[in-house]
């Protein structure tokens, strides 16, 4: 039963948010080959330990989140906003 | 035994109140704050219940959660509740008890000739007889349980008649008519169990300023202290306790720990106040989030594996002391005590003032000066090295009578002589409870000097404090308390202060005497005796988790936890390694079984998960509609003339849509804008087809993949100016399209300015369709020359006033009759439609439901989530043309790969059966005839009576689709239903292929 802080709403249940994935894939542009596309959807860490992961406040503001998670404790490090610019203007007017 | 009735010894404690139950419907009477098992040994009741698996006769055990032999059914009919702990449920007045496992009663069950066959139903017995390989035929050996699927015919017959002979309660099969409540509880602090060490935990806690939740599973504060004889430094603490701020919930068990420090608590109603406000909840549960947790839940006295250690008439010593001090029951006057440590003198004392005879077997061979002082010139014989051999019973009663003494000499445990007794109260340590640490993957230690396994908590959030931590003394728990409080504050770090016995506790798990033979249980409950552990390690089940599963020790209501230590120190002792090698099987939560109705709370029958009614709801029900499920949805389903049963209400719905008119509510199709300057840039990447060049006023179907190359989503897309579109999904993947274009366009093209808005609710949306659709819309818009072919062509997209009303229509078709779906603001939806249903009285028109929708896509082929499912391609479902050649779109480089692009891959056909009389199913399989056994070539997705064509037909998938199978003979087979038909192959578009009912 972790608890997620989301930057606009605060602290809240995991229950009010959904799971994405890899927070650290770099997705290929849409004309890249097969190859790059395949190892980008299919070859993944299983990481054991912190990973960066994405995920969405869905029954709140609705914003994609990169939340920094241990897999083995559920401790959570960092929460951010995925998209970028969104997340630097939170900083500015910190 | 038999228990004797003391005199209360405060005036003040109600001496008089009596209250009344029933007993297997026999009305007795008890005091007020009894137990079910004190309530039952002052009304000189001993057998309890039979056993799981031989139908022994059970007694009263213990005073607590640790209970393995009392279980007892409670309530009736609905309220019925099996397996309820007598040692820790509170008496209330004219509760029904009854006991369990036993015909024609407890005292005389037929089931207990199981006993007498015993050695039959050793580990592993069902597996071996009804997994094994003794039923095909071979001789029998190797491993049974991994010989799954052999045999289990066998089992499958003789099970119905094991399950009825082993098993404790029956559960009742009504519905459970009580109601529950979840609550999210905060504290700074919780503090678990209200014992001489949770109580001082929680006043030191409080003192420093921090909120405090002290919660106690029993339906009294105290813990220990409830057990002692002199109440008074009890009292002292509880006014101290009373004047801090502290919440206390009684009755509340915590029966788990989980991550961030959340508990799961189960809080019990108090039956009284239940009784006197029936509308309050039987159970509460919360999820309580706190800051840190203290765990002072104290230890569990254990018992040791002899013979016959499970007759009634044996519990733990510290029990008899709880019904001595807290019930005022002397549990027997003749009283054996066996220990290994000193807690069991304090009992042996306090038993002799009471008036019995007390004998103690010590194990160790000499024990401190001060409890010999303590004994001395009391009632009370002290045999040093010795122990129980066995227990026997009386001629004609199942209980303790009399036992065969054990002494140790240098070749281990030899008979010694016998004493008669009433009653035998056993001590073999104590083991902390940790439950709750080890459910969180705290490090568990098997600690030698107390022959116990503790925890320290994660000194992060987890802490112990009194008998949880190891720690035995009164004086010792009390100190350990201001620890703790100082460890939550962070200011200090782990310190051990293990506070042992005067004179160390000497191992003591089973005393096996040569040529004493019989039954020895290490857990009662589940019937799994020392001899079983030894069975299993001769079988290789040597790791814990193996001989668990294997003799199913610990796996009973009780969960083991007065027996899962001996069974551990059995099986080191066969694997001739230490305890602390051999390890501890991880606890689950929970701790104390908890009812389901508590972790359903209100989500039960409609409130089980939330239902969306479209706007056009009431105004359905009003016109004859009856509703289906569809995910969460409620959709008109057919709308029944009188005497129709669904398939003639769809077939003439269908009929006369196809015919003339009907209008259909298809508010439930996920409804999206898509807003900004660079949305037909967006557009143009999600879907296969172009979407850059669709012109204001249009709309266009669209197909949306996933990454991976699969079919994802489809629906038509309409732009409504420059730079706003409005896309439609399908009901099933609203929610889901909707979070997946927020995700692309937050994570992958940040730089898109685009905006996403869900107007599902928003917008009402019906299809009028049929021929007389346009001659409809020509009485209902303000201005008809808006809406005819030359204004308004197929895909063409319009906004109208309908009575002043802005609306939309778009020129769309689901059915393939000329078609229009008309969007209307939610909140004038119920007038819109009757104004529109009126005017349809012009015409011959009906209102069709889900059930004629289907039938109509089906006869023309148009796909939805049953072809859809996530496994087919854009080629699969027979719309690769709308995969553009010329454009980059999500899953254009994977759609590619060499298995998703092979022309033997399944795909979208149309299915007559030859003879145009049968009916068949969906889920039905596709076969070449004569090749009916192994992977099938196809399969059917949708089935439905076609009116057009006047015969059952089906969309389905087949291996390399209509032009693979033309010149082939296919079967259809349906093995549960028995349905076996030759069918004909078809193009999926089995109606109007041209499509020139939809145009003009
Ligand atoms: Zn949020």
């Amino acid at each position: 039963m972790i608890q997620i802080s989301c930057p606009f709403c605060g602290k809240r249940d995991h229950s009010e948010f959904s799971y994405g994935g890899d927070g650290q894939i770099n997705y290929p542009s849409l004309d890249a080959s097969q190859e790059t596309w395949h190892d980008a959807v299919f070859l993944r860490e299983n990481i054991y330990g912190r990973q960066i992961e994405t995920w969405q406040h869905l029954y709140g503001c609705r914003s994609w989140l990169l939340v920094e998670r241990d897999t083995r404790t559920h401790e959570i490090f960092s929460v951010k906003l995925a998209h970028a610019d969104w997340q630097k203007m939170m900083e500015e007017n910190r | 035994m038999t228990a004797i009735r003391l005199p209360r010894q405060s005036s003040r404690d109600n001496q008089d109140e009596t209250i009344s139950f029933f007993w297997n419907n026999k009305k007795l009477k008890a005091r007020k704050g009894d137990s079910i098992s004190s309530a039952l040994l002052s009304n000189k009741f001993q057998i309890i219940g039979r056993s799981f698996k031989y139908h022994r006769a059970r007694g009263v055990t213990s005073a607590g959660v640790e209970e393995a032999g009392a279980l007892v059914t409670t309530g009736k009919g609905a309220y019925t509740e099996p397996n309820v702990r007598a040692s820790t449920t509170e008496l209330s007045e004219g509760l029904f008890v009854y006991s369990q496992n036993a015909w024609p009663s407890v005292r005389f069950d037929i089931g207990s000739i199981l006993n007498l066959f015993g050695r039959f139903f050793a580990a592993g017995f069902y597996y071996k007889t009804f997994m094994g390989k003794i039923f095909t035929g071979k001789i029998f050996r190797g491993i049974p349980p991994l010989e799954w699927g052999r045999g289990t015919g066998i089992w499958m017959f003789f099970e119905k008649f094991i399950r009825k002979a082993a098993g404790l309660g029956t559960a009742s099969r009504l519905a459970d008519p009580d109601s529950y409540e979840h609550l999210h509880t905060h504290t700074d602090i919780l503090v678990i169990g209200s014992g001489p060490a949770g109580i001082q935990s929680a006043i030191q806690a409080a003192q420093t300023g921090k909120e405090v939740l002290l919660v106690e599973q029993d339906y009294a504060i105290g813990g220990t202290y409830l057990s002692w004889p002199d109440k008074s430094e009890f009292k002292t603490q509880i006014s101290k306790l009373n004047k801090q701020n502290i919440t206390i919930l009684t009755r509340t068990t915590a029966f788990g720990l989980y991550d961030d420090t959340t508990i799961g608590l189960v809080e019990f109603i108090c039956p009284e106040e239940r009784a006197q406000k029936p509308l309050k909840p039987r159970q509460r549960f919360h999820i309580c989030r706190a800051e840190s947790v203290i765990l002072a839940t104290g230890a569990l006295e254990r018992n040791y594996a002899f013979v016959n250690n499970d007759l009634p008439g044996i519990m733990t010593v510290s029990s008899a002391r709880t019904y001595l001090n807290r019930y005022q029951l002397l549990v027997g006057s003749n009283i054996v005590i066996s220990t290994n440590n000193d807690s069991a003198y304090e009992a042996g004392l306090e038993l002799e003032q009471a008036g019995a005879t007390v004998t103690i077997l010590e194990s160790r061979e000499q024990i401190g000066e001060l409890l010999l002082q303590q004994i001395s010139g009391r009632r009370i014989n002290l045999y040093l090295g010795s122990a129980v051999a066995k227990a026997n019973h009386g001629v004609f009663s199942p209980c303790v009578k009399q036992i065969v003494m054990a002494r140790k000499t240098s070749d281990g445990w030899r008979q010694s002589g016998s004493l008669s007794c009433d009653c035998l109260l056993v001590s073999a340590g104590w083991s902390p409870v940790i439950h709750l640490a080890s459910h969180q993957g705290c490090p568990i230690e098997w600690n030698k000097e107390n022959a116990c396994f503790i925890s320290s908590g994660d000194d992060k959030s987890i802490f112990f404090a009194g008998s949880a931590a190891g720690i035995w003394q009164f004086e010792d728990c009390i100190q350990s308390a201001p620890q703790v409080a100082r460890k939550t504050k962070k200011a200090q770090k782990q310190s051990s202060i293990i506070g042992g016995w005067h004179t160390d506790i000497e191992p003591l798990y089973e005393i096996c005497v040569p040529a004493i033979k019989g039954k020895a249980f290490i857990d009662p409950q589940h019937d799994v005796t020392a001899s079983d552990v030894r069975l299993a390690h001769q079988e290789g089940f040597i790791s814990v988790e193996h001989l668990k599963r294997y003799t199913t020790l610990g796996m009973a209501t009780d969960q083991g936890k007065m027996g899962n230590i001996i069974g551990l120190a059995l099986m080191a002792d066969a694997l001739n390694r230490p305890i602390s090698d051999v390890g501890v099987t991880r606890f689950r939560p929970p701790y104390t079984s908890i009812s389901l109705g508590a972790l359903a709370g209100a989500h039960r029958q409609s409130h089980f998960k939330p239902i969306r009614r479209t706007p056009f709801h009431n105004w359905s029900l009003a016109n004859n509609g009856v509703m289906i499920d569809a995910g969460l949805w409620h959709r008109p389903w057919y709308y029944p003339k009188q005497g129709e049963n669904l398939q003639d209400a769809y077939i003439r719905e269908a009929t006369i849509t196809r015919r003339s008119l009907g209008i259909c509510d298809v508010s439930s199709l996920g409804k999206i804008m898509i807003q900004g300057p660079d949305s037909t840039i967006f557009l143009n990447r999600i879907y296969t087809n172009p979407f850059a060049k669709l012109a204001v006023g249009k709309a266009r179907y669209g197909i949306i993949l996933r990454e991976d190359g699969m079919v994802f989503d489809d629906g038509t897309t309409w732009r409504l100016s420059e730079n706003s579109y409005l896309m439609t999904t399908t009901t099933n993947h609203a929610a889901a399209v909707m979070a997946r274009l927020e995700e692309l366009l937050q994570t992958r093209w940040p730089e898109l300015r685009v905006h996403v808005t869900s107007i599902t609710d928003q917008w009402a949306g019906c299809a009028i369709a049929g021929p007389n659709s346009r001659n409809l819309l020509s009485e209902i818009v303000d201005d008809p020359s808006e809406i005819s072919n030359e204004t308004l062509p197929f895909m063409g997209v319009k906004q109208v006033l309908l009575q002043t009303i802005p609306c939309y229509i778009a020129r769309i078709s689901f059915s393939g009759e000329r078609a229009f779906e008309v969007y209307i603001p939610s909140d004038y939806s119920h007038a819109m439609m009757q104004f529109i249903w009126n005017k349809a009285q012009m015409f011959e028109s009906c209102l069709y439901g889900l059930e004629a929708l289907g039938t109509m896509r089906i006869e023309k082929g148009h796909v939805t989530g049953a072809e859809i499912d996530g496994r087919v391609t854009i080629e699969d479902i027979g719309l690769g043309k709308m995969a553009s050649q010329n454009k980059d779109f999500v899953g254009s480089a994977l759609r590619n790969r060499e298995m998703l692009t092979s022309p033997n891959r399944p795909q979208l056909v149309g299915i007559f059966p030859k003879d145009k009389h049968k009916k068949f199913s969906a889920g039905a399989l596709l076969n070449e005839a004569g090749k009916t056994k192994g992977h099938p070539l196809g399969w059917i997705t949708a089935v439905t009576h076609s009116p057009a064509l006047g015969h059952w037909i089906a969309l389905g998938f087949i291996e390399g689709g209509l032009t693979a199978v033309e010149d082939k003979h296919i079967v259809l087979s349906d093995e549960l239903r028995s349905i076996f038909l030759d069918v004909e192959i078809v193009s999926p578009h089995m109606y109007d292929p041209e499509g020139t009912r939809l145009h003009g």
